[in-house]
This record gives C-alpha cells, structure tokens and sequence, in this order.
C-alpha cells in the first residue's frame, strides 16, 4: 500500500519536474545544498561536467531542420499562408539566391506535409 | 483631331444616288496583355503581408538607382535597422499613413468605446496624420520637409535625411521611382495617319430609370456611322477601338435591400441589375457589329470587389462573345476604371484626378492604397499593380470631367494622361488619335424635358 502510494508520488512528482535530459530537479536542488554545507570553500572546484554527445540527427531531422532555417530567414519574406516550394521559387524570381539545396529537398519529398507546409501551417490566419 | 477629320460634303439632302458609299474601318492588330491580372487559383487563406514584402522587393532596386542618380553615390543607403543617430544616410521603404479618422473595424467593434459606425466621409485626412516608413524589418515615424497629405498609404520612395536623437528620422528630400522604360512608339503604317481609339466610362445604365440613353444612342450611332452625311461616316470610320472604363451600370443597381431584408421577402424581386444588363447588352450588339469594343468592369459592375476585377462574364452577353482586354500592338495603354484614384482622392488632400493620376505614374505603382483602404486579393509571388513598362497613353474612367495631359519622363519617355469623364452626368466621350496622341473631348448633348425653350441636339467636337 505504502509503495504504491509512493510510487503514484514519484509518478506525478516525475510528470511535473522532469525535465528530458537532467531527471528530477528535486535531485539538482539537493546536490546544491549538499555542496554548500559540505564546506566547499576549501577544495577547488570540480571540472565541469563534459555535456552529453548531441543524438545523431536521421536524415530526416537533419532535413527538417535546415527548412525550418530557410522558413526562419526573414531575407526571403513572409512565409505563412505560402508552401515553402512557392516562397523559394518567389525568392529565385526576384533575384535573392535561394539555395538550391533547400529545393533539392523539397522536390525530393514533395508529398509529405511536413516537408512542404511552412512551420506555422498548422495556426489559423 | 477628329474635327479636322470630319468635313460635313453636303449629301444630306439630294437625291439618293446608284451607288451607296461604303467606309472601311481601319484595323490596326491588337494584343491583350492583362495576363498578370486574370486569377487563377483564387485562395484568400493567406495573410496579405506578401504584397507589401514583394512591393518593397521589386522597388528597392529601382529606388536605389534613382537615389544614387538624384543625389550622387556618396550619401550611403541603409536598412532601417543599421541606421546611427545623426548620420546622413538614405532609406528605401513603404510609407504608412497614420491617420486618425480612417474608418477602423477594431474601433467599431470595440466595447469600451461604445461607438456607432462612422459615416462615410468625403475625405479622411486631418491635421494630426503622421506618416511612418516601413521596411522589412522596422518602421520609423517622418518629420521635415515632406508634405505629409500628399501622401497615401502603400506608397515606396526614397528618403534622405538623418535620424535624429528622439527616434524620428528628419526628411530633407525624397524621391519616387518615377517613370519606367517605355519602348519608342512606332508609327502605324496608314498613310493619313488617322486611326482614333474612343474612350469612355460611367455609362450608368439602369434598368429603371433611363437619363444618358439618348446620349448613348447618339455615340452609338455616331461611332457606327449612322449619323451625319458621308464626310461625318468616313471620319467615323477611323474610329478602330472602343473600350469602356468602368461603371457600365449605375449605383442604382446596386440594390442596398437584399443585403438588409429577410431572402423570403426579396426572392420574387428580380435584381436591378438583370434590366440594366439586357440594356447594356442591347447596346454592346450595335456596338459590336460594327467596331471591337473593350469593356472593364467598374466599381458597380457585376463582378467581384476585389482588385484586379475579373472580366465579366460572357454569359451576360447571349448576342455577342468579345474579348473584355485588349492593348494596341505598337502603342501600349494602360488604365482603370477610376477606383484607385478616387480612393487616393478620399485619403489625401489631392482633387484633381489627373494630378493623381500623374503622382500614381511617377510612383510607378497603379493603386498603392490597394492593400489598405482598396480591396485586393492576396497575391504572394509579386505586385501585379507595379508598372514594369511604360505606357504610352495611361487613363482613368469616372473623373467628374474630362482632362488631358502630356508627361515626359526622365529618360525621354512621352506618355498622355486621360481623365475620362463619367458618361451618365457629363455626356462626354475621349477619342484619341493614335498616331499623335492627342486626346479631344465629344460631347453628346440632348434635350432637356424640363426646359421650355427648343433646344438643339448637337454633337459638338
């Protein structure tokens, strides 16, 4: 009884403090604390953690990312309302150099929404 | 001009002779060149910020010419983010009109105000309009020396002036992207040189009440050469063109019950509009057997409200199918049915139609309020009211009367400006001689029932 009711605690305690990457910030609060009491003072400080590596982004990600760049350009105009293939052909008929790469994926994939909408499709006018 | 062309023989009253004369009407070839403003795909699931971010795209590089060839190359142009307090610099951008009179939905719908719709007014310009430039980024509010009721929103020049330490830039002079290139006219091979194009607008028709018809019968009959004697048929014949510019039917028309009243009340009352079509129709087939006959549709005419109005539709015309745009091969026309210019008329200080005429050719941009006070359509990939070329006669249908005008431009350019008059109060037509450009006026004048003198008709030159 006592550890189900525990454990539906650290359920919800886990819902509302995780954070994806750093787990419970109850632990990072009490690691501070502990440090401080502990007389820290006189020993050097520790070296700084070493971030963890950046997941391997798959192609697609990687894809999605550099239309995400291309819709956030402001150079090339507004881009709700518009998909990105017609913002990048608008862009390359008044001369501002759009980079081939980004039509390259968007020809590529060119039925998938995701590729083709721009990254506000989804709110209303 | 068309009066030294009509040379009256005499023939009225003789005999009727073996052979009927016949005229033949010149047809120089001519090419429609409206294709950027036929819709295809009508989706209005868009925001309309793209027509002012392609307006500014395609005139920045033109506007930065002309800055550097007004002022020379040493005064730098910046971007309204790179500006620095009290450097002399030069900036390129869409100017918006704050006026506090403009009629706002925001303020209507408002509850804490409470306030009851604004009336529709004359003009919407007050004392304490401040004008802001825009550009990609920022905006910047204007003071100095620029005329701020002159201006209208929507409208993309040059300024030069330095910001000063409030935030506000201080104008010492602008500049506008003045005329576009024009390819040199070249001469229509007749040899009397007399081919005259007739222009005129506002015919106003209604299916109720009929007050221009006899002065429309006249023109109708005049451009077909059934009035006067041969010399008068023979000039007529040199009349290869009609279009009309606009408001083919009256505001009548337009019937204010349907949109109030219960549909079940109004289902068996026909529209205005279906008699005033039938009348118009009636007319266009005199027209048409005769002369090619260009017809644009108005701010009253049956078609949508938006800019650009799309041609009416060929089913309202069961006698004749005829294209409804069409430009002259080697003279190039430009025009409207006067809705851009009496709506810069309503938010600047300028009357004149001609003069805004002028101001919308030197800007280089046939209706810059399009967005803000004029109903468009969102267009995204470019302007389609931005003048690439110049044309060599640029007119307007609806003005309260006739005006002509000769423009030169800064590269040798020679365009007429024409303020055609609106038929329906004025009676006025414009014939201009294609070879010349000259544009005269033609009067219809008919009886008056409430005069008790004779009065003459006459059709005066």
């Amino acid at each position: 009884m006592n550890d189900s009711i525990l454990a539906a605690f650290r359920c919800a305690v886990n819902f509302i403090y995780k954070t994806p990457k750093r787990g419970l910030i109850t632990d990072t609060f009490m690691g501070v604390k502990k440090a401080r009491r502990g007389g820290k003072r006189d020993k050097s400080p520790s070296p700084p953690v070493a971030e963890p590596e950046p997941p391997q982004l798959s192609e697609r990600e990687k894809d999605l990312q550099e239309l995400k760049k291309f819709d956030l350009d402001c150079k090339f105009g507004p881009c709700t309302g518009i998909s990105r293939l017609q913002r990048w052909e608008r862009a390359a008929l008044h001369g501002l150099n759009p980079p081939q790469e980004i039509k390259d994926i968007l020809l590529k994939e060119s039925t998938d929404p995701e590729y083709t909408q721009s990254l506000w499709c989804d709110y209303p006018l | 001009m068309f009066s030294d062309v009509i040379v009256p023989k005499e023939t009225l009253l003789s005999a009727p002779g073996s052979e009927e004369p016949v005229f033949a009407r010149l047809q120089p070839s001519f090419s429609g060149c409206l294709e950027r403003c036929r819709l295809g795909e009508r989706s209005f699931s868009r925001q309309y910020a793209h027509i002012y971010a392609t307006r500014l795209l395609q005139m920045r590089d033109i506007l930065a010419d002309r800055a550097t060839q007004k002022w020379g190359g040493v005064v730098p142009i910046r971007k309204l983010c790179d500006l620095q307090t009290g450097e002399q610099c030069i900036i390129v951008g869409t100017i918006f009109k704050h006026m506090e009179l403009q009629p706002s939905i925001l303020k209507e719908i408002s509850e804490e105000h409470n306030l009851l719709p604004q009336p529709p007014r004359a003009k919407y310009i007050s004392q304490s309009d401040e004008l802001i430039l825009e550009d990609e980024l920022q905006r910047i509010k204007l003071e100095g020396n620029i005329d701020t009721p002159k201006f209208v929103t929507g409208s993309v020049i040059d300024i030069m002036g330095a910001e000063k330490n409030d935030g506000k830039f201080t104008v010492e002079d602008f500049c506008m992207a003045d005329l576009p290139p024009q390819t040199p006219r070249q001469p229509l091979s007749s040899d009397r040189c007399l081919c005259f194009l007739l222009l005129a607008s506002g015919l106003g028709l209604n299916g109720s009440r009929a007050d221009s018809m006899m002065g429309l019968q006249l023109l109708v009959d005049m451009v077909t050469g059934q009035l006067g004697d041969e010399g008068e048929q023979s000039g007529a014949a040199s009349i290869s063109r009609v279009i009309l510019a606009g408001n083919l039917l009256s505001q009548s028309t337009q019937d204010k019950d349907s949109t109030t009243k219960a549909k079940y009340l109004t289902k068996k009352t026909p529209a205005g509009s279906v008699e005033a079509i039938r009348l118009l129709d009636e007319l266009l087939m005199q027209l048409v057997a005769s002369v090619p006959v260009d017809v644009m549709p108005g701010q009253y005419d049956p078609t949508n409200y938006t800019l650009p109005q799309q041609p009416l539709h060929r089913c309202m015309f069961p006698s004749r199918y005829f294209e409804v745009e069409g430009f002259v091969v080697s003279l190039r026309f430009l025009g409207t049915a006067g809705q851009n210019i009496s709506d810069i008329v309503k938010y600047s200080n300028m009357d004149d139609h001609l003069e805004i005429l002028e101001s919308t050719l030197r800007l280089r941009h046939l209706a810059p309020t399009a967005l803000d006070t004029l109903g468009c359509y969102p267009f995204y990939q470019k302007d389609p009211f931005i003048m690439e070329e110049c044309p060599h006669v640029y007119f307007s249908g609806n003005a309260p009367s006739y005006q002509c005008k000769r423009v030169t431009g800064p590269e040798g350019q020679d365009v007429l400006l024409v303020a055609i008059p609106e038929f329906s109060s004025t009676q006025t037509a414009c014939l201009v001689n294609l070879c010349t450009l000259e544009c005269e006026p033609v009067c219809f004048s008919s009886f008056s029932t409430e005069e008790d003198e004779d009065n003459e008709m006459n059709i005066s030159h």
